[in-house]
Order: structure tokens, then C-alpha cells, then sequence
């Protein structure tokens, strides 16, 4: 609260005037003269609105009657809606007091329950907003930021996985803007991996979608979208709430035929990702036959190749450990007529 | 004879006054590795030279790492405070000798299967181990891990009535299921999760330590069977108190979680007994109350977590999902914060380091003293060539050593060679 000068505002006059204030800012044309002033009024507003919800600087947990009164305040009027929409209107520390604002008020308990969150699931059009922010470099890494807020929740992160704007991060995170493109993919890692039932149910469902797309960033040409993409497919493989999805990877010969090009990648850590995907498909006890196939093709090739991979890592012993594996039961391969 | 007095009796003050002699006992072991330094250890002192000090600390070196104080000791030994000269990081060293390893029942398996599961950890609340030092020389292994004020056990114990107020085992509590959730995630079953296997760093955030007797399931393997138990006997689920011979190891973590939620909020154990069988008995049979003093939220989740049968029993999942996991508690008063390890009113249990440093960098003993620490200082392996072997050339940085150091300037003394 101020500590002099007017009575402090009650939370349906304070959202009020930011309402107010955002309108006459919307309504100005850029360059008038009139719109310095709106913009002025707006952003004072928006900074108390920030104050009575998020306290000072000092940590002090504001009075929590009129926060919820503010906050409900907030939904009734749908304010922070117009807030997202605009958000190319407000100016850089106006935007950081939005993203306070809206994690606020995200994070609030009542009980078992929290509000906000619930109100947003009636609202999802503001998520898909946000997500469509990654396309405006004004904004993109503000609405980065509340996406991953919403990421935590799992109602939202359900609405967000199932919804056709999903498959806009495909893009984003291939965008030549090397801030968005990996703020884009936290994101998205966030998404695929936070809500660990949640998202295996998801790909499991959504399998040929989601690898198909998926292709795409394993075959990028930008360096960085390619590794990460490959070290988060990793680590999907290898998380056993993915045992489905999983077993589906590796009995696909086009999969096992792109790790074992990317194996010989030229770049070096691209290689050595490569080798953790790759050796999931060797490791596996229950090769179908057409991997079976192919890993016997390659039978003294593979051999030899891993025998020299990387072996200047002498110090990894997990690696060095995995790879004589590898090794070993390439080695042992038998064709299934060899067998029975 | 009252000028020549034998060491160990010159030297009337408690152990922790004088922190050079009792470091030294425990190190006594050497004795046996090399009978050269037998005779050396009972030197005769003339009692003048025996000054009353503030405890002095001695600098230690291995790598990069100086040592500090002793911040707790286990079954498989020391556990001290560390610096990274490098760095500046605080960390703590688990210190572990492979005479002590062989006395416990697959001490050394244990001990190799905890270096390469926390090897591919990586995760908030799950400790990391940061640097692996083995030193052949001494048979020590330093296992270099992020530092953490104390365990939950210790935190427990320093409170009258042994247990959190609510808000407080919540918070905790649910930081140990994405813990557990990520190491089920990776198919690795912890099997021994109790209030002494979680610590917690400056910034209250819970690690799970201890991954002595976890196992990692095959990843292939659909099922999380587990044939194998070591935990502690309290935290056992019925299913290992009968000595069944195969069961599923998630559900086992979601017991002891339960068990460990239980002790948190009320203090006391679901199952006692005066002695293992009696107590393994009392788990067999599974029959428990909880005091009327918890709510009905809490006594569902402890009883979902602690279902006598394992596939009854919630999952990770149901757990994280369970209203009371999902609820905020309001911050009561009470809140049981670390108490001083020492009796120097030390609560927030700063860097101890500080006067092993200024022994680094800064000792101006006289030479007389250097004697002292010569008879202290662990077998002089930096003279011998077969230190070669060791994967840490400086076991420990003893006098000479320091001085050389010294001269070199500050700066360069913080960098191995």
C-alpha cells in the first residue's frame, strides 16, 4: 500500500482503471499524441495492479482477502484476456508486470483448489494465444514464460498437448532467432515431459503425429534444434512412463536407419546422442526382424565402427561399459533361422 | 619425567578441542599398512612444547577439494565438508575406506552401484554426485557430492516432540515424490527411503541420498519385479517383512514414503517391535492405527501409501493427484529449523573451511610445530614413488608440500598441477 497520498483503491476500482486505461490505450493510433498519455496512465495502473498482487520487493505476502477479491475481480472482467491480447501494446516493464500478474495468479490455493487455473481451462483460447506469441519477437519470450507457468498445471498442459496448436512448436523451435527457438523448445520439453502420465498417454496416442513431426526436427538443418531434438528424444526413450512409445520407436527400421546415420554425423556430440537412442534398439531382447535384418547387414561394420567411437572418452565409464555392450551383442547376433 | 611425556596423554582436552588428535585417530589404521611409522607415532615430547591453543585446523587437499569439518558419519564413514578450489563450490565428500567397506555385508558392491546410478542421475532432488576421486594409495574413495546442511532425521530428532508441523512434512513430502517419481522414471527403485536418507540443501530443497541398495530395472523389462532388500527394517513393506521372493519394487518406495510421511506428521512408527522379528511380525501382519490427531485428508493418503497389499496401494501418481498433496497448507508457527552443530550458536552452519584455508595459505607455524604436524600428518606417500598409481597425485598435502605452495603466491596454490 502507498504509504502516503490517496486512500489505496479497492480491487474493483483498480482493475477499473486498468481496464479503462488499456481501452483508451487500444483505441489510440501509434504516433498520436494523445497515446504517450494513455500509455502513461495505463502503465501506472498496471504497476499498482502488479503491487497489490505480487507485494514489493520485500517478499511480504500481500493481504490475502483483497487479493482474492482482486483476483476474482480479474476473472470477472476477463482482464487479464485483454492484457495477453495486447501485449504488444504495453512496453517492457508493463509486460514483465503481466507475466507477474498472470503466474500470481495462477499459483493461488484455495484448499485443494486453485481458481485461476480452473478459470483458464473455460478460457483456453488465452493458451493458444500465448503459444501463437512465439510468433512475435516483441513478445515471444514474455509469453514463453507464462507458458511454462501453465505448463505446470496439468489441466492446462493437457488442453495445450491435445490441441492442434501443439504442433506450431515443430516450427518455433526452428525459428532463426536463436532466443525463441530455444525458449520455444524449454517449452516444449516442458510439455512432453512434466506431467510424466499425462504425456505418455499423450504420445502413445498421438504416436504417428507426433514422430512424424518429430522427423522433421531430428532432420533440421539447424544444428542446435537437430541435437537438442535428438537428446530430448533420448530422454523420452529412455523414461520408462514411455515403455509403449518406446517398444514402438525402436521396432521401426526407418528409426534405427537414421540413428545409425547420425551416428556418423560429423559433428561429434551429435554422434554421441545418436548412441544413446542407438543403443536402445541393440539392447533390446525382442528385436523384430526387420531391425534384426538390418543390424546383421551391418554385423562386422558395426563392430568395427563402435570399436573406434569415441575413444577418447576413456574417463565415462557408463559409456565405455554401454559400448563394449553394444559391442558385444552385436557380436552375438544370430539370424532367426540361425537360431531356431 | 615430568619433562617427557608420552603424546597421547599430554594432551588432556576433549577431542573436539583439539581437532589434530582426534582427525588423527580415526587415520590410526595406517599402522598396520606400513610398520616404518610405528615408531614415529610414540615420540617423546618435552612437555614445554605442549601449548594450549584454540584448536588449529590442518589443511587437507585431495584434487582440488579442501577439506573441512565433519559434517556427519555413516555406517560407510566419514562424511566432510569441501570446497572446490576451482570453483569456490561447497561440497560434501563421502569418504569411504575399503577396510571399512569389506566388514559390511556387500559393502563394496553397494558402494560401486551407488557411484554409477547417481552417475546418470540428474535431477533436483536427487543428490548429485559432482566428482569421483579414487585414491589406490589409501584404498579411500571421495565421493565429491552438492553440499546439504543436514538429513531430515537429524532435523526430526532436534525437535522435542520428534516430528513437523504440517505445512512442513507436506512441503517436504512432496518434493520427495518427484523425486521418487523421477528415479521410477528411470527404473531405478530406491528400497531404503526413511527421514535419514533425505537431506536438504540451504534453500530447503529435499535430495534423496543413499542409493547404496537401490536397483535399476532393466529397461526392457515391462514389470519392476525386485527379488533383493537391505533397507532399514522399519520402512519394509509387508511383502519384505514375509520374505516374499519376488515383488514390485515402485510399490516398495511408495511403503517407506508412507512410512516416512508418518513418522514426519506424528512422531511415531506404524509398526514397532522390540527386536527385528517381533517387528517384521508386527509388518507381516499388518496392523497399524493412526492417531486421531491427523485429519482425514492425511489419513487417507497414509493409508492408501501403507495398503497391506502392494497392488492396492496408490501409486506416484495417485499420490501426486491426492488432496492432500495438492492442498496448501497455512504456515503455522513452529517451523524446526537446523540447530549450531557446535555449541558456537552457528544455526545457519556456515562455510567451515575458512581456517583450513588460512592453514593453506597462510600458516606461519613455527618450525617446531611443523614437527608436531609431521607426527600427526597421515604416512608420507608424497615421498614415495609408487604414489604414482594413485589417480589423485597428492593423497594429502602435508607440511612440505605447504610450504612449497606457500611460496608459489595465493593464486597459484588453488590450482593443481
Amino acid at each position: 500500500m502507498p504509504l502516503f497520498g490517496k486512500s489505496p483503491k479497492t480491487p474493483h476500482e483498480l482493475v477499473k482503471s486498468v481496464k479503462e486505461s488499456l481501452n483508451a490505450l487500444v483505441k489510440c493510433t501509434a504516433g498520436e499524441k494523445k497515446t504517450d498519455k494513455a500509455s502513461e496512465d495505463f502503465h501506472k495502473n498496471l504497476g499498482a495492479l502488479k503491487f497489490y498482487l505480487c507485494g514489493g520487493e520485500d517478499d511480504k505476502e500481500p493481504h490475502s482477502e483483497q487479493v482474492v477479491a482482486l483476483s476474482q475481480e480479474l476473472n470477472k472482467t476477463g482482464l487479464v484476456i485483454s492484457l495477453i491480447q495486447n501485449l504488444s501494446r504495453i512496453d517492457f516493464e508493463g509486460k514483465k508486470d503481466v507475466v507477474c500478474i498472470f503466474n500470481n495468479l495462477l499459483r493461488r490455493h484455495i484448499g485443494t483448489r486453485t481458481p485461476n487455473v480452473e478459470y483458464i481451462v473455460t478460457k483456453q483460447d488465452v493458451l493458444f494465444d500465448l503459444i501463437k506469441g512465439y510468433e512475435n519477437p516483441d513478445i515471444a519470450l514474455i509469453c514463453g514464460q507464462m507458458l511454462r507457468e501453465c505448463c505446470r498445471y496439468e489441466a492446462l498442459a493437457k488442453i495445450m498437448l491435445y490441441s492442434p496448436e501443439f504442433y506450431r512448436f515443430f516450427d518455433y523451435v526452428e525459428v532463426s532467432t536463436f532466443d525463441i527457438a530455444s525458449d520455444a523448445f524449454s517449452t516444449f520439453k516442458e510439455l512432453l515431459t512434466k506431467h510424466k502420465a499425462l504425456s505418455a498417454a499423450f504420445l502413445e496416442s498421438n504416436y504417428e503425429r507426433v514422430f512424424g513431426s518429430y522427423q522433421r526436427l531430428l532432420n533440421s538443418d539447424n544444428y542446435v534444434t537437430r541435437r537438442q531434438a535428438l537428446k530430448l528424444l533420448g530422454e523420452l526413450l529412455l523414461d520408462r512412463h514411455n515403455f509403449m512409445t518406446m517398444t514402438r520407436y525402436i521396432s521401426s527400421p526407418d528409426n534405427l536407419k537414421l540413428m545409425m546415420n547420425m551416428l556418423r554425423e560429423k559433428s561429434r556430440n551429435i554422434q554421441f546422442e545418436a548412441f544413446h537412442v542407438f543403443k536402445v534398439f541393440v539392447a533390446n531382447p525382442n528385436k523384430p526382424k526387420p531391425i534384426l535384418d538390418i543390424l546383421l547387414r551391418n554385423k562386422e561394420k558395426l563392430v568395427d565402427f563402435l570399436t573406434k567411437f569415441h575413444t577418447e572418452r576413456s574417463d565415462d565409464e557408463q559409456f565405455n561399459d554401454e559400448k563394449a555392450y553394444l559391442i558385444k551383442q552385436i557380436k552375438e547376433l544370430k539370424s532367426a533361422d540361425e537360431a531356431s | 619425567m615430568a619433562e617427557n611425556v608420552l603424546v597421547p596423554q599430554a594432551i588432556p582436552l576433549a577431542p573436539d578441542e583439539y581437532n589434530v588428535v582426534s582427525d588423527h585417530i580415526g587415520e590410526l589404521a595406517f599402522i598396520n599398512d606400513d610398520g616404518d611409522d610405528l615408531p614415529n607415532f610414540f615420540r617423546r615430547v618435552d612437555s614445554q612444547e605442549i601449548v594450549y591453543q584454540p584448536r588449529r585446523r590442518k589443511a587437507k587437499l585431495v584434487g582440488k577439494y579442501l577439506f573441512g569439518d565433519v559434517l556427519g558419519e555413516g555406517s560407510y564413514g566419514k562424511v566432510k565438508e569441501a570446497l572446490d578450489t576451482e570453483t569456490l563450490q561447497r561440497r560434501a565428500v563421502k569418504i569411504v575406506k575399503k577396510r571399512t567397506l569389506r566388514k559390511i555385508p556387500n559393502g563394496e558392491l553397494n558402494v560401486q552401484r551407488e557411484i554409477q546410478l547417481l552417475k546418470r542421475l540428474r535431477h533436483k532432488h536427487v543428490i548429485k554426485l559432482v566428482d569421483f576421486i579414487y585414491n589406490e594409495e589409501k584404498q579411500k574413495k571421495y565421493m565429491v557430492m552438492e553440499y546439504c546442511v543436514g538429513e531430515l532425521q537429524e532435523l526430526l530428532e532436534s525437535t522435542p516432540e520428534k516430528k513437523f508441523p504440517i505445512f512442513q512434512a507436506h512441503c517436504y513430502f512432496s518434493q520427495l515424490i518427484d523425486g521418487l517419481e523421477y528415479l521410477h522414471s528411470h527404473g531405478v527403485v530406491h528400497k531404503d527411503i526413511k527421514p535419514g536418507n533425505l537431506l536438504l540443501s540451504r534453500e530447503e530443497i529435499l535430495k534423496i541420498t543413499d542409493l547404496g541398495v537401490a536397483e535399476a530395472i532393466d529397461w526392457f523389462d515391462s514389470g519392476d519385479e525386485c527379488h533383493t532388500s537391505q533397507g532399514s527394517p522399519a520402512f519394509q513393506p509387508p511383502e519384505i517383512a514375509n520374505g516374499q521372493e519376488m515383488f514390485t519394487g515402485f510399490k516398495v518406495d511408495v511403503w517407506s514414503s508412507g512410512v516416512t510421511l508418518y513418522n514426519m506428521a506424528t512422531a511415531l512408527y506404524p509398526f514397532e517391535g522390540d527386536n527385528i522379528y517381533k517387528l517384521f511380525e508386527n509388518i507381516g501382519k499388518g496392523k497399524y492405527t493412526i492417531p486421531d490427531s491427523v485429519d482425514d485428508k492425511l489419513r487417507s493418503l497414509l493409508e492408501g501409501m501403507l495398503q497391506y497389499k502392494a497392488e492396492d496401494r496408490l501409486t506416484i501418481q495417485q499420490i501426486k493427484h491426492h488432496d492432500w498433496v495438492r492442498r496448501k497448507h497455512p504456515t503455522t508457527p513452529g517451523k524446526v529449523k537446523f540447530k549450531s552443530l557446535g555449541d558456537d550458536g552457528d544455526t545457519l552452519r556456515s562455510l567451515s573451511i575458512i581456517p583450513y584455508l588460512e592453514d593453506l595459505h597462510c600458516s606461519d607455524q613455527s618450525d617446531e610445530e611443523y614437527d608436531d604436524e609431521q607426527i600427526f600428518s597421515e604416512p608420507h606417500y608424497n615421498n614415495s614413488s609408487k604414489n604414482n598409481k594413485a589417480v589423485v597425485s597428492e593423497p594429502s598435502t602435508d607440511v612440505k608440500q605447504k610450504k612449497k605452495k606457500h611460496k608459489g603466491g595465493l593464486l597459484s596454490s588453488c590450482k593443481q598441477s
